[in-house]
C-alpha cells in the first residue's frame, strides 16, 4: 500500500518490511514497515469496506508493540469511521478502542482524555462529539474532576510540567455572569474546581471563554479545559491551523495523531499537508524522550 | 488646534456621541473625533456628556475643542444644524463626577455613562439625532450604578419599548452576527429555529449592504461539532440550518453552509466569505477576539436607527496618556453615518493597527 502510493506520487521512498525488533537499524536506508493484517486494496479517495480489517489489525499490532515496550509511543493516522463502522467496529473512534484495549485485569477501562496540543496552546474538551444540546447535561462535576485529575497527572508525567496550571472555561457566555446567564458555572464547574484544588491541583476558573485565548491570557495557564468541542477547537484551529496534534491522555502509553480527518478528496493527489502528522510524530518523540518520568 | 467647521448640506448626518466610561479613553477618543476632518466632512457631532471631562481628555491629546454648548431642553435637529459645526450637550449633574477615580470602574462613572447613553437613545428616537455612537462602557461600573443592567441591547430595548429582531454585529474585515446572544448555553439549541436563522441571514445581508458592502457573502456556522457530521452529532444542521440557508439563497442572499464551526473563521479570513453568521455567543466571540477584531465596530442592528460603538474596551491602562488609537472610533462613526444615510456609502476603511495601542 505504501509503495503503491509512493509510486503514484512519484516519491522515491525505499521501504523495507521488518520485524519490530529490527526496525531501528533500518531508518538510515529505508522506511521500516511492520506488516500487519491483510493487504488493503482501496483506491485513493474511495472509502472501501475491505480496508477495515487492515486498519483494525494494524492498530492492534501497534498497541501490542507499545504495551510490550517494543515501541515507545503510538501515532495513528486518521481512519474513516464509516469504513470501520460498516465492518462492525463497535467503538466511536480510535480513542475509545485504545481505552478498551487498555482495560486492567479487573476490567476497568481507563478514561481517555483528548488534548489538542500546539506550541501555542493546549486544550482539552470535557465533552467531544456530542450534540451541543446535550452538553450541559453531560458536563457533571464528576466528569470535570476526573478530567482535571488525568490532565494534571499527564501534564506532570508526560509533559514534565512540575505544577501544571489548569484553566477551566465557563460553559455559558461570560462564564454565566454570576449565574445570570446559566447556573452551571456556579453549580457544577466551580465546585469541581474547588474539589480539584482541595487535592492540590492548580485548577482555576471558570473563566469567560471569549477572553481566555489571547496571548496575554495564555501566559497564565498550561492547559485549558473547555466544556465542549468547539469551545476549544475554535481557538486551537484559529491559532494553529496546521500544527495541532491530538494527544490522548489517560492511557498507559503516549498516543498522538494528526488533528485532521482522512481527506478522501485529497487522497492520491499529493496535496495533503503533512505538517500535523509530522508534529504528531515529533510530539510523541518528545513526550517519550529518555530520562522522562513515565 | 481647532477643528473644521466646513460642514455643509441640509442632509448632513447629525450624530450623537455619548461619552462612555469616564475612567477610560473615551474623552480622548471624543476629542480626537471632533478634530478629525474625515468625520466633519460627513457629519455634525453632538457630544453628550460633560465639557470639563471632554476638555481634560482633549488636553491629553494636545487638543482644545471649540464647540458651543446647546441646552438639552429645547434641543432640535434644526437648532443643531443651524450651528453648522460640532456641538456639546451637557447631561446630568457635574457635581456627581467628583467621585470619579481615573482608571477604575466607579458607580459615578457608570451613572454618567448610563445617563449619556439614555439621553442619546431618547434624542435619536425623537428624531433630534440621526444615529448614536458611544465611547466604551465598563459593564461593571454600569452595574454599580444600575444593578439590573444586562447588556446594551436589553437597555436600549427597555427605553424604546421594542427589541424584536435586534442583533449585535461585529464589523471589521469580516462581519459577524449571531442567532443567539446572552443566553445560557442550555437554551441555545431550542432557540435555533429556521425562522431565527433565516431572519438573521436577511438582516445580515441587508445591514451589510446598508453599511457599504456591495456583495455580502455570508458563511453560516453549524451548531454542533463538525456541523453535526451528517447528523451523527446533532440534527439541527440538517433539519433547521441547511433549510434556512437554502431559503436565504432562494431569496437572493449569497450565503452558504452550515460549515464546521471550528474552521469557518479561518476560511473567512482567507477570503472565502466576508461575513460569518454564528449560532451562539462564544462560537463567534472566541474567534473574533483572537483575530484582533477589537479594532472593529460593534453594531446594534434592528432598532429604528443605527447604534454603534468601538469593539475595544475602556483601556484603563492607557487612559489619560493620549496614546489611544482612534481608528476603531472613527470607523464606528463612519459606519453609523453610512447606515443612517440609508444609502450604500463606502464601507469605512479600518486601520491595520489595533484601536488601542498596547
Amino acid at each position: 500500500m505504501l509503495e503503491d502510493r509512493a509510486r503514484r506520487l512519484g516519491l522515491r521512498v525505499p521501504i523495507c518490511a521488518v520485524e519490530p525488533q529490527n526496525a531501528n537499524g533500518i531508518f538510515d536506508t529505508a522506511l521500516p514497515v511492520v506488516a500487519a493484517g491483510p493487504r488493503a486494496t482501496a483506491e485513493p479517495g474511495v472509502p472501501d469496506a475491505t480496508s477495515a480489517a487492515a486498519v483494525v489489525q494494524s492498530l492492534d499490532r501497534a498497541v501490542d508493540l507499545v504495551m510490550s515496550g517494543a515501541a515507545r509511543a503510538l501515532v495513528t493516522a486518521p481512519l474513516a469511521k464509516s469504513v470501520v463502522y460498516a465492518a462492525g467496529f463497535p467503538f466511536p473512534g480510535h480513542t475509545e478502542y485504545l481505552a478498551a484495549r487498555c482495560a486492567t485485569p479487573d476490567g476497568t477501562i481507563p478514561h481517555p482524555v483528548m488534548m489538542i496540543w500546539s506550541p501555542l496552546l493546549a486544550v482539552v474538551p470535557a465533552t467531544i462529539h456530542i450534540p451541543l444540546a446535550q452538553v450541559p447535561a453531560r458536563v457533571t462535576q464528576d466528569l470535570l474532576v476526573q478530567t482535571g485529575r488525568i490532565v494534571d497527572h499527564d501534564m506532570r508525567t508526560r509533559f514534565a510540567i512540575a505544577a501544571p496550571r489548569l484553566a477551566f472555561a465557563g460553559l455559558n457566555p461570560h462564564a454565566g455572569e454570576d449565574g445570570t446567564l446559566g447556573r452551571e458555572d456556579e453549580d457544577v464547574v466551580r465546585p469541581a474546581i474547588a474539589a480539584l484544588r482541595a487535592e492540590g491541583i492548580d485548577a482555576r476558573g471558570p473563566r469567560p471563554a471569549d477572553t481566555l485565548f489571547h496571548e496575554e491570557a495564555r501566559a497564565g495557564y498550561d492547559v485549558v479545559i473547555g466544556m465542549y468541542h468547539d469551545q476549544v477547537l475554535i481557538p486551537a484551529k484559529t491559532l494553529a491551523f496546521h500544527d495541532g496534534v491530538n494527544v490522548t491522555l489517560g492511557l498507559p502509553f503516549v498516543r498522538t495523531s494528526p488533528d485532521h480527518g482522512t481527506a478522501f478528496d485529497l487522497a492520491g493527489t499529493g496535496r495533503a499537508n503533512p505538517t500535523s502528522l509530522l508534529a504528531a510524530l515529533r510530539l510523541a518523540w518528545r513526550l517519550t524522550a529518555p530520562g522522562r518520568a513515565a | 488646534m481647532g477643528f473644521s467647521t466646513a460642514i455643509s448640506g441640509r442632509d448632513r448626518c447629525v450624530m450623537g456621541l455619548a461619552m462612555g466610561d469616564p475612567g477610560g479613553i473615551g474623552a480622548e477618543l471624543a476629542a480626537r473625533m471632533l478634530a478629525d476632518p474625515a468625520i466633519s466632512a460627513v457629519m455634525q457631532l453632538v457630544v453628550l456628556g460633560n465639557r470639563r471631562m471632554l476638555e481634560a481628555g482633549a488636553a491629553t491629546c494636545g487638543l482644545s475643542p471649540d464647540l458651543p454648548d446647546l441646552p438639552l431642553a429645547r434641543l432640535s435637529r434644526d437648532v443643531i444644524l443651524s450651528e453648522r459645526r460640532h456641538v456639546m450637550v451637557e447631561v446630568g449633574d457635574a457635581a456627581d463626577l467628583s467621585h470619579l477615580v481615573p482608571g477604575e470602574p466607579t458607580r459615578a462613572g457608570g451613572a454618567f455613562a448610563l445617563e449619556n447613553f439614555r439621553t442619546g437613545i431618547r434624542l435619536t428616537d425623537a428624531g433630534v439625532l440621526d444615529a448614536l455612537c458611544f465611547t466604551p462602557f465598563n459593564k461593571y461600573a454600569m452595574r454599580l450604578a444600575y444593578p439590573s443592567y444586562q447588556d446594551e441591547i436589553v437597555f436600549i430595548s427597555e427605553i424604546l419599548g421594542t427589541g424584536d429582531g435586534v442583533a449585535e454585529f461585529n464589523v471589521a474585515d469580516i462581519w459577524t452576527g449571531r442567532v443567539t446572544s446572552h443566553v445560557p448555553l442550555s437554551q441555545v439549541a431550542s432557540l435555533i429555529s429556521r425562522e431565527a436563522v433565516l431572519g438573521r441571514l436577511i438582516m445580515t445581508d441587508r445591514i451589510m449592504r446598508a453599511g457599504g458592502v456591495a456583495h455580502p457573502k455570508i458563511a453560516v456556522a453549524g451548531l454542533n461539532p463538525h456541523a453535526g457530521d451528517n447528523g451523527n452529532f446533532g440534527r439541527e444542521e440538517i433539519e433547521v440550518i441547511a433549510p434556512a440557508v437554502a431559503e436565504g439563497r432562494a431569496r437572493g442572499i449569497d450565503c452558504d453552509g452550515p460549515f464546521s464551526p471550528d474552521t469557518v473563521f479561518v476560511r473567512a479570513t482567507r477570503g472565502e466569505f466576508n461575513s460569518v453568521l454564528t449560532m451562539y455567543h462564544d462560537q463567534g466571540q472566541i474567534a473574533m477576539k483572537l483575530m484582533n477584531f477589537e479594532k472593529g465596530v460593534v453594531l446594534f442592528g434592528g432598532f429604528p436607527f443605527p447604534i454603534c460603538t468601538p469593539a475595544h474596551g475602556t483601556a484603563y491602562d492607557i487612559a489619560g496618556q493620549g496614546k489611544a488609537h482612534p481608528g476603531a472610533m472613527r470607523a464606528t462613526l463612519l459606519l453609523a453615518a453610512s447606515l443612517a444615510s440609508g444609502k450604500a456609502a463606502p464601507a469605512p476603511v479600518l486601520e491595520s493597527n489595533a484601536a488601542v495601542s498596547a
